[in-house]
């Protein structure tokens, strides 16, 4: 079986465009990944320091993850139409597509946080905070490393980080929900902060929600690498 | 997480002596009974099996211009009545591949053929010693890059092949260059100006006429040789479109330069390079998620 590669291919795409075009995607959704990233931790410095300028400036580059959104959608779309890429290439195009989505979404979590911030900082009761702050900061940074190792993977197409990121997940699922039990057992107690409460179980559904855009990332990884797909994969063995 | 880290596909052709156990399993598919081979294309575990008749299987042929020896050990099941493509840079062989089935290398001295293209229900190996190249092409029609109409009429070129079978009765004639001329989507077109000369139609018409007249004599086979390389996009499209509705009556084999136009019509494709065959799938699965590289690199343009 002869191999393309015995026989001297020429580097690259012959046309040098689209590879540039493919690479340039590829960038930009690493700078998205990595503003997202920035985000979510700042959001939650916010929160946990009572950071309301910190709060603010997430707020105002939401914008930007807003702006990176169309512009790599608009990319991956123009790709598609202009260049008709198959096998790796459309997979990649595809991948793109959803990714930023995925950041997208992560941005939503840290403006939310982020408004929970600025509320806590502007005299909400910060009670039911201070008891699970433990379970916040894991989380936390559980989230924004899955995120990391999501971004870093799309960036050198590793599959290997891609995994190790979908195997996370349930570390960050079972944080999430002893978390719950603590502010549960808080609110049984004390009435007086229901409030708070909510807005604390939305912080850390949010951490919950960002792990599994993390998550999904590093699903469209593999599928870019090989063509694979494991979107709920568990749920048909359970089922 | 666990992952199935199967062998991304496996293509057979089962013999007819594997093939009763094969039907048993699939009832749907039993409407074979000539004895003829399926093809059985089982991949990874989101894709079904899917069981076919084999048309023509091409066993270890290989092929030489004199000394040179340009297709080496070439086995593919083509499916019956799917739209089988070949694809491969220029040089590769898939034309020398095409020209075996209705035995053009004939007319060419110093040329051999190795191997066997056993065509079924019948069990003919059409690169056969003993086969006569004239009854091959009763059976297996072409069509061309360039459309090549004979300089007569729209209806003599359709009736030409039926006449050379000794269809005499004008009313059959006309009967079946209808049937051919609709088969070929020319029939509205033509319908009005079949005495007019074949060469005042367009470029996209003509080559609806020659493949109204490879259709008129009833082909099993219809090979077509880059058939749209001449043609704008509109026309193109219409090819295309015709050879979609074609495959419900005959085995169609394409080879192409147009990688989207394999995508488009082809059930199954070949992707062949110096002579070899790299990789054999269906069409959806070498366009999205080939399992060879060398196929990868050149249907992504990453190959000069």
């Amino acid at each position: 079986m002869p191999s393309l590669v015995d026989t001297d291919p020429i580097e690259g795409h012959t046309a040098k465009s689209f590879d540039t075009a493919l690479s340039e995607l590829r960038l930009h959704l690493v700078s998205m990944g990595g503003l997202a990233i920035d985000q979510v931790a700042s959001s939650m410095r916010a929160l946990l320091d009572g950071d309301e300028s910190l709060a603010r400036l997430v707020l105002s580059r939401e914008s930007l993850i807003n702006d990176f959104e169309r512009t790599i959608d608009r990319e991956a779309f123009r790709l598609i139409a202009l260049h008709q890429p198959v096998a790796g290439d459309l997979r990649m195009a595809k991948a793109a597509s959803r990714i930023v989505v995925e950041l997208e979404r992560v941005g939503d979590e840290a403006k939310k946080i982020a408004r929970f911030a600025m509320r806590l900082a502007g005299g909400e009761p910060q009670g039911p905070v201070r008891a699970v702050a433990r379970f916040l900061r894991n989380m936390a940074n559980l989230t924004a490393g899955m995120l990391r190792e999501a971004v870093r993977a799309l960036d050198e197409a590793n599959t290997d980080l891609a995994h190790g990121v979908t195997s996370r997940d349930a570390e960050l699922d079972e944080e999430f929900a002893a978390a719950l039990r603590q502010l549960l057992t808080l609110a049984m107690q004390d009435q007086r902060f229901l409030g708070a409460t909510i807005d604390t179980v939305f912080a850390l559904k949010g951490l919950e929600r960002i792990g599994d855009h993390a998550k999904n990332i590093a699903e469209q990884v593999v599928f870019v690498a090989s063509g694979e797909d494991l979107r709920h994969l568990n749920q048909h063995k359970e089922g | 997480m666990q992952r199935t880290t199967e062998a991304p596909s496996a293509v057979r052709a089962t013999r007819p002596a594997e093939e009763t156990a094969l039907s048993k399993e699939s009832p749907a598919n039993a409407k074979s009974t000539s004895g003829a081979p399926r093809i059985s294309i089982a991949v990874d575990d989101t894709r079904q099996v899917r069981t076919l008749n084999v048309k023509a299987a091409v066993d270890n042929v290989n092929f030489y211009y004199g000394e040179h020896r340009a297709l080496k050990n070439l086995t593919i099941p083509i499916a019956d009545r799917q739209v089988t493509a070949l694809i491969g840079p220029s040089g590769c062989g898939k034309s020398t591949f095409l020209r075996c089935f209705n035995r053009m290398h004939d007319l060419q001295p110093g040329t051999r053929y190795e191997g066997s293209i056993t065509l079924h229900p019948d069990n003919l190996n059409l690169i056969g010693p003993g086969v006569d190249p004239i009854e091959v092409r009763m059976r297996i029609g072409m069509v061309f890059q360039k459309p090549n109409p004979f300089p007569k009429s729209i209806f003599e070129n359709v009736a030409y092949g039926l006449r050379l079978r000794g269809l005499r009765n004008r009313a059959t004639l006309a009967e079946e260059v209808e049937k051919a001329l609709r088969g070929a989507a020319l029939w509205d077109e033509a319908k009005d100006r079949l005495q007019d000369s074949a060469l005042a139609l367009s470029g996209g018409q003509m080559q609806r006429l020659c493949i109204a007249r490879a259709l008129a004599t009833k082909p099993e086979i219809l090979l077509f040789d880059e058939p749209t390389s001449a043609l704008d996009p509109i026309a193109t499209a219409k090819i295309e479109e015709l050879i979609s509705t074609l495959r419900d009556q005959v085995t169609v084999l394409i080879v192409t330069h147009n990688m989207q136009q394999a995508a488009r019509v082809s059930d199954y494709t070949a992707f062949m390079y110096i002579g070899e065959l790299i990789e054999f799938d269906e069409a959806a699965k070498i366009f999205t998620n080939p399992s060879k590289k060398a196929t990868e690199d050149y249907i992504t343009g990453r190959y000069g």
